[in-house]
């Protein structure tokens, strides 16, 4: 039995509604698979990201932050 | 405004050490235009300071307020029920703030996260300079709006001296502008350089920090003492 576990880093995402969200829903759709360990967050605009957003993510708990917009 | 910056947090988690829960208060004014203690600032020391200090084995909880002035008490009294859930109060308040604070919740630990700077203004995007000392007796009427007492290094009432470079500089930092050099421009602009030609005495200090703390007494805004009306 392989007991040696394999690391799975906790990513947010944070997608701008408007691009990186929309391309998100549209591997959604088009039945692209992602690992659930990545978690997608509608932004307004990315350029709403603040460094207390950042913080606070890796304060929950993140291991990365992808800011895609 | 009054201009403040953080102090480091390698500082803040060496004045926390030893404290298990605290309250950082922002504040709402001055500090919050400078981008040091505002509401927003105050989200992210206090993360900062969570993760800073569970890295070290020794977290602190740190809930989040703020006030709108925190060098008036009537702003910061809605804070009093429920201080006595902390062992301390991390204050992103001016100097005032602080003692403000601390004048008014004298047994709660109050300690100061920012370092105040100075009275000034923003001269473009991110940056402060400083534009007032509080000398009591305000000249900038015939100076043409510069003042030389917060501007010119060596504070002087008649200027420049001669260590202002041609291009206007300061001798003591090229970075420097020469407020006198600004002064003369200023008022030839406003065509009025020949009342520069007028020798300014020695500036009278007594207005400044010369006795010790000021204080401004109205008594048009006082309230009235019952004694006053007593026969």
């Amino acid at each position: 039995m392989n007991t040696e576990t394999v690391y799975e880093p906790n990513i947010v995402a944070l997608c701008c509604m408007h691009c990186a969200y929309a391309a998100a829903d549209l591997a959604g759709s088009s039945r692209f698979g992602y690992p659930p360990s990545l978690k997608i967050v509608a932004m307004p605009c990315t350029g709403r990201t603040d460094m207390g957003h950042l913080l606070k993510t890796f304060e929950d708990g993140a291991d990365g932050i992808l800011v895609a917009g | 405004m009054i201009v403040a910056e953080q102090k480091p947090v390698a500082t803040l988690k060496e004045m926390l050490r030893g404290k298990r829960k605290i309250l950082a208060v922002g504040c709402g004014t001055c500090v919050a235009v400078c981008f040091a203690g505002g509401k927003r600032e105050v989200g992210i020391l206090a993360a900062a300071l969570r993760m800073a200090t569970e890295l070290d084995g020794a977290r602190v909880e740190i809930d989040e307020a703020i006030v709108q002035r925190q060098c008036e008490y009537e702003y910061i009294d809605p804070l009093k029920d429920k201080l006595n859930q902390y062992d301390a109060v991390l204050s992103l308040g001016c100097g005032v703030g602080v003692q403000t604070l601390a004048d008014r919740f004298q047994t709660t630990r109050i300690l100061p996260a920012l370092n105040t700077k100075f009275m000034g203004g923003p001269t473009e995007q991110g940056v402060w300079e400083e534009r007032c000392q509080g000398c009591g007796n305000c000249l900038l009427d015939v100076t043409g709006g510069i003042c030389p007492i917060t501007r010119c290094s060596k504070q002087l009432m008649n200027g420049p001296c001669g260590g202002t470079d041609t291009g206007g500089r300061c001798e003591v930092d090229k970075e420097i502008p020469c407020a006198w050099y600004m002064i003369w421009e200023r008022m030839e602009k406003l065509g009025l350089q020949d009342e520069l030609m007028e020798v300014r005495p020695p500036k009278d200090w007594s207005t400044s920090r010369d006795g010790g703390v000021r204080k401004i007494v109205r008594m048009d805004l006082r309230k009235p003492d019952p004694k006053d009306f007593q026969e």
